[in-house]
């Protein structure tokens, strides 16, 4: 190389940059590629980071789930308040599940391994994904305890000096439902690690680089000095917002304060009730990663994460709040209660970022099934299906479709070919959609039968069943959601056993609308009506607009 | 003597290339494209190729079509207006889509509209179950009834019939088939189960509207195209070029023509196949830049990678899960949005970004003097010495150096505080860098190990950036074949005839025997096979190849196998566990599960001869050749290796001849590129008039 030391101008920052990223998109395909647990392989539910030799974070992949931005460096922190940098030596592996020092669950292992140059530490790789099974009571909120939810790892090495350790996994075999995935699993994370260490090495060799500082520090100030310019354009001030929130029994109230300053936001949970006793408790990486979402989507969507991308943005909570929830608390389903973080923030920015915020979604519906097969197999699966998504300014909320979380729905003919459970009909719920000048995406009514010939255990934990999508600037809140059982009205969060030819409707919420509904174009209106996504009867109640079904001819009424 | 055309429509222009069979004599022609209707192109570059060739249209055999045209129409909703019939309970199917964000971070996120609007989908009580037992029959009278609107009501003129769990049991899909055809014989009917036959109903059912919704446009170009040639005197026989990479007859497409969605870009990496073939390279990455794009495959043990699912009409060109899905047999190809046209600007990093946006043809790159202001990649690879200004496109169209100094200063340079060079070598760079991520993470999700491959690159920008891009990956050797800026015309004459089917049925291996198994591929082997006879392919002369979706019982998800060729079906049974393990092993890396296996999915390809294409044809090249007589002159180009400009030697490729060898840096000029060497790359001229090079060590 002809010039080895350049100054980090724009291009080689870039380019440099550009490259970190891509190589932690490659360890992530490689981990989706290895890895059994489908919702890693299919809801990319997995994060891989590259920490420079202080800690901070450089680069994260593309595809990370939001709740894993910001979580690594609190991770890496403590595994190197156990084990300090001096006492690591290659090929060390560490791991944790612990919900606070990780990501929140048991569920989610993060796997750490220190990047060597020669006998100096230049990076650590970290990778997480959520394991198949952690035993405990399984996937869902029924623990009252954190020891009921399984095999709590405190931060250890997993792998010593290259060696795996045995009495690791012994232990993990002696504690899985599904022993071999959750191992083939942690070894796919622990080769990831080995990949990506390589490839960081081979990064440093190929731009001259003797340590990563310089250039971490470059990267985390650019990002830095974008979000401060970008929240910039937000209107300073205090703003506040208080929203109900269902849990199992009673609900729980969230509470939330945003200063925008200059460049700085700074939230703080204060005012939110505290946790239950079931494990729906959200520990505070997870509510600092939800804020930390919603306020990459109201700046720059698309800035890579990064240690300085989160610095202008500081969370707050009071311990033992449900937002910071403390051991022993159960939290396996945090993210059921967490997905309620970015909706209380973007309901209290409404007026800071008018053109930003997005209404409330009808959020998605998650139903365990478990049974037989028609053929006598044993069947344990989880049915999803989505209600409608929040209106924007000047945009609709686009049907059926999940927010802030994220899944894909499982074809009625796989579903039926795996379960044996019968899709009746799937169609979407006109006028479940909330009114306004942009309308709420339209939620669906799903009827499921029990055709397997065996009895079929389902369990839910539904959401906006007592408090609707809400709309925003005027519009007005989407319909809730509702379960029934052989067209009976039955509690939405409950186990229920469905006996051969039963049947389960499901009706999911629509989406909050946004701004007055009577300044939603008559053209808009009439379009709904012609594809049935408003009934001419709502198009006359909520935007005062009659429609003749038959000839599509339409007028507005004087508002009252 | 006996000749064959292939024709590839693009969005400027349309290429030719005329292949004598035998001869390996090579002509080829470019045409502007003919928006309004393509076929006047076609027709027209046709008679002007074989004019100049000296060639009378009876010795053309067969003329092979590339076109985007089926594409086009789905991007720009410019096809029929349908209806469909479905399954009563699921007409919201279409809306509903995946229900799942293709982005996490954008809210304001769209989705493409169905192609069918919900009100022109009617109902049909009928249930079929997975198992293709009938729960509820058909109801014909309300067949008829929703035939009768959608026709005579809403005037449709193409209908998509979707029923449930149709590649299960088809009956309900044909028996309402039959009744359209007989009632409404002008009606353009498909068919799912016919379209392509897999579960997922989504995906199954997009893809039979995205049928319907072309087939008249298709269908009436066809015709015109084949009167059009019947008028000129051709009397052989037109085949239209499949996503897959095979081709087919007329009478094919007119069935299918969303199986020619991707039917250009298949055939530029069909030629990279062949080019490696002939020179011994099994494995390859095929890398095809042009005016808005770059494409990528990967070439595997001589045959281009294939998948089964692909999108069409996406709202972000290059997001996944932004456009109309559609399950099909496809070449896998990578897109970028990285083009001669990409335009260049600081992005919210303060650092430059380049693309997806692009200047188009029009105004286009700074450089090209129509008004565009903009920075766009063409304008940098001219600062940097790469392009020249007046050789561009053999010398027709004389590019503007300032002004494309001019637009990078503004852009790049002045808010970046960057030297004019540098802030074009930026430019330069992350493409590159774009590339290259691009291909290593389809390389790396696929298992692919490309560090031992060579590259194949072709079109206008392809073979500028080829060098940098293989030094980035690691690649040790680049292949410039010449006429880099028609392979697709030339891929389009590499291609077979061939016709794939596939079939949704899960079973379980424990409870297969041979006779069973054997039993399941028999119909699929005789319906492909009965699309090759019917073109003229005589059954000895066609190969099938037989691959299965295996999986371990109840896991999410499936690898491919494909049977032994010449084994038996039986045979084939006996061999899956095997062949599961290997493939599970390659994908995996491990192999630790000893769980029972089940088949999801049974595909068969029917695949006709290969044609006789073979890459040592050879442009005829005027006046004499050698190192020498090629040198057309130096210039000034950039190398960041070099430290800034360098003086480099400028050859002419069609003067350079077998043995010919050059150092790099240096550049070597045709008439739609130019390949750039950069400081100590080594490259020569084989016997096939490939510009080969090794990259400096």
């Amino acid at each position: 190389m002809a010039r080895k030391n350049r100054t980090l101008d724009a291009v080689s920052l870039g380019i440099m940059w550009d490259r970190l990223i891509a190589l932690t998109d490659e360890i992530v395909s490689t981990l989706v590629r290895t890895s059994f647990s489908t919702i890693v392989r299919e809801s990319y539910d997995l994060s891989v980071v590259v920490l420079d030799a202080g800690g901070h974070l450089m680069a994260q992949g593309t595809y990370s789930v939001p709740v894993f931005i910001g979580t690594a460096p609190r991770t890496l922190k403590y595994m190197l308040e156990k084990f300090p940098p001096h006492t690591l030596r290659p090929g060390d592996v560490l791991v944790t599940n612990d919900p606070w020092m990780g990501t929140g669950h048991m569920f989610d292992i993060s796997v750490m391994r220190p990047v060597f140059r020669g006998r100096k530490i230049v990076a650590y790789t970290m990778s997480i994904t959520h394991l198949p099974d952690v035993g405990g009571l399984g996937f869902g909120a029924a623990a009252t305890e954190i020891f009921h939810e399984g095999l709590r790892l405190p931060i250890c090495k997993l792998v010593k000096g290259g060696e795996l350790d045995p009495f690791m996994v012994d232990l993990i075999h002696a504690n899985c439902r599904v022993p071999d995935q959750v191992m083939g699993d942690l070894m796919a994370n622990v080769s990831c690690n080995e990949v990506g260490g390589r490839q960081v090495l081979e990064f440093m060799q190929e731009y001259s680089l003797d340590d990563l500082s310089g250039l971490s520090h470059a990267i985390r100030e650019h990002s830095e000095q974008a979000m401060r310019q970008k929240i910039r354009e937000m209107r300073r001030g205090v703003y506040r917002n208080r929203v109900m929130v269902e849990a199992i029994d009673a609900p729980v109230e969230y509470a939330c304060r945003v200063e925008v300053d200059d460049g700085e936001v700074r939230i703080d949970f204060t005012g939110t009730g505290p946790c239950v006793d079931r494990g729906i408790n959200v520990p505070f990486c997870y509510t600092n990663a939800m804020s930390l979402y919603a306020i990459k989507c109201l700046t720059i969507p698309s800035i890579p994460n990064n240690g300085g991308a989160t610095l202008p943005v500081k969370v707050s909570a009071p311990p033992g709040c449900i937002l910071n929830a403390q051991p022993p608390v159960p939290t396996g389903g945090r993210h059921i209660m967490g997905h309620f973080v970015p909706p209380l923030i973007f309901g209290a920015l409404a007026e800071a970022a008018p053109d930003k915020v997005q209404a409330d979604c009808g959020m998605m519906d998650l139903m365990t099934v478990q049974g037989r097969h028609t053929n006598g197999r044993g069947v344990s699966t989880i049915y999803f299906s989505a209600g409608g998504f929040g209106a924007l300014q000047g945009r609709d909320g686009t049907d059926t479709l999940p927010g802030p979380s994220n899944m894909a729905v499982v074809p009625v003919e796989i579903w039926e070919t795996l379960t044996t459970l019968t899709v009746e009909s799937k169609r979407l719920r006109p006028d479940s959609g909330g009114s306004g000048a942009a309308r709420g995406g339209v939620g669906q009514e799903v009827v499921l039968r029990n055709d397997s010939g065996h009895p079929m255990t389902v369990f839910s934990m539904a959401n906006r069943t007592e408090f609707p999508a809400l709309g925003m600037a005027g519009g007005k809140a989407g319909a809730m959601r509702q379960h029934k059982i052989n067209d009976v009205a039955v509690h939405p969060k409950g186990k229920y056993v469905l006996r051969p030819g039963d049947r389960i409707t499901l009706v999911e919420a629509g989406g909050g609308g946004y701004g007055d509904p009577r300044q939603r174009p008559v053209a808009q209106v009439v379009a709904d009506v012609r594809e049935g996504f408003v009934t001419p009867e709502g198009a006359a109640r909520d935007y005062g607009v009659r429609v003749d079904p038959a000839t599509l001819l339409a007028t507005r009424q004087a508002a009252e | 003597m006996s000749y064959r055309i292939g024709v590839d429509i693009g969005g400027t222009f349309t290429d030719f290339a005329l292949f004598e069979e035998g001869g390996g004599r090579l002509a080829l022609h470019k045409q502007l494209t003919t928006p309004a209707d393509p076929s006047r192109a076609v027709l027209a570059g046709i008679v002007s190729l074989l004019a100049r060739q000296n060639v009378p249209i009876a010795d053309v055999r067969d003329v092979v079509h590339g076109t985007t045209l089926v594409t086009n129409s789905v991007i720009e909703r410019k096809g029929a207006k349908t209806g469909m019939l479905v399954t009563a309970g699921f007409r919201d199917i279409l809306d509903m889509r995946m229900e799942q964000r293709y982005d996490l971070f954008d809210l304001r996120l769209v989705f493409p509209d169905p192609l069918v609007p919900r009100r022109l989908r009617r109902e049909v009580p009928e249930r079929v179950h997975y198992d293709g037992r009938v729960e509820t029959p058909l109801d014909e009278a309300a067949v008829s009834r929703g035939l009768k609107e959608l026709v005579e009501g809403e005037r449709i003129e193409a209908l998509a019939i979707c029923f449930l769990h149709s590649y299960a049991n088809p009956a309900h899909e044909r028996s309402a088939k039959a009744m359209v055809e007989a009632a409404y014989p002008d009606l353009y009917v498909s068919a799912s189960v016919d379209v392509f036959s897999n579960l997922r109903e989504f995906e199954r059912w997009t893809t039979t509207t995205v049928n319907a919704f072309t087939q008249p446009m298709f269908d009436r170009y066809l015709a015109r195209l084949e009167q059009g040639l019947a008028a000129l005197g051709f009397s052989g026989q037109l085949y239209i070029m499949t996503s897959s990479g095979g081709v087919v007859t007329t009478e094919t497409a007119r069935r299918f023509p969303v199986r020619a969605l991707e039917s250009g870009p298949a055939a530029g990496v069909l030629m990279s196949t062949v080019h490696g073939r002939t020179l011994g390279l099994p494995d390859l990455l095929s890398f095809d830049m042009g005016g808005t794009t770059a494409k990528g495959a990967l070439v595997r043990k001589s045959a281009p990678m294939k998948k089964y699912t692909m999108e069409v009409a996406r709202v972000h060109e290059f997001k996944r899960g932004s456009g109309l899905p559609c399950r099909l047999p496809v070449i896998d190809m990578i897109e970028i949005g990285a083009g001669g046209g990409s335009l260049a600007q600081v992005d919210a990093r303060n650092l430059i970004a380049v693309g997806p946006r692009s200047a188009g043809a029009v105004p286009g790159p700074a450089c090209y003097a129509q008004g565009g202001e903009l920075a766009a990649l063409t304008d940098a690879n001219l600062v940097l010495g790469y392009l020249d200004a007046g050789s561009f496109l053999g010398g027709e169209m004389r590019l503007d150096l300032p002004a494309a100094e001019h637009a990078i200063g503004r852009a790049i340079a002045k808010p970046l505080k960057l030297e004019l060079a540098r802030a074009a070598w930026g430019i330069h760079e992350v493409i590159n860098e774009d590339v290259a991520r691009a291909f290593r993470i389809h390389a790396s999700e696929r298992g692919f190990d490309y560090r031992t491959c060579s590259m194949v690159t072709f079109g206008g920008s392809g073979p500028v950036h080829a060098m940098a891009v293989a030094r980035k990956l690691k690649i040790p050797r680049v292949i410039f074949p010449l006429g880099a800026g028609v392979m697709s015309a030339l891929g389009l004459l590499a291609s077979p005839l061939a016709f794939e089917l596939s079939l949704s049925r899960r079973v379980f291996v424990a409870e297969l025997d041979a006779a069973r198994f054997a039993a399941m591929l028999q119909p699929l082997v005789e319906e492909a096979t009965g699309f090759l006879v019917r073109a003229g392919v005589k059954p000895a002369e066609l190969r099938i190849q037989r691959r299965l979706d295996v999986r371990y019982e109840g896991q999410g998800y499936e690898l491919e196998v494909e049977l032994p060729a010449d084994g038996s079906a039986e045979s084939g049974f006996h061999a899956v566990p095997k062949l599961f393990a290997a493939a599970y092993e390659t994908a995996y890396g491990h192999n630790f599960l000893d769980e029972p296996l089940e088949i999801v999915t049974w595909k068969v390809e029917a695949v006709g001869p290969e044609p006789n294409l073979k890459a040592d044809f050879s442009l005829v090249v005027a006046g004499g050749g050698g190192l020498e007589a090629a040198l057309k002159g130096r210039r000034k180009a950039y190398f960041e290796a070099a430290g800034g400009y360098v003086d480099c030697p400028v050859y002419d490729r069609y003067r350079l001849r077998p043995g010919d060898s050059i150092v790099g840096p240096a550049l070597v000029e045709e008439r739609e590129s130019t390949a750039v060497l950069g400081p100590g790359d080594r490259a020569s001229v084989d016997s096939h008039y490939n510009l080969v090079a090794e990259l400096a060590g």
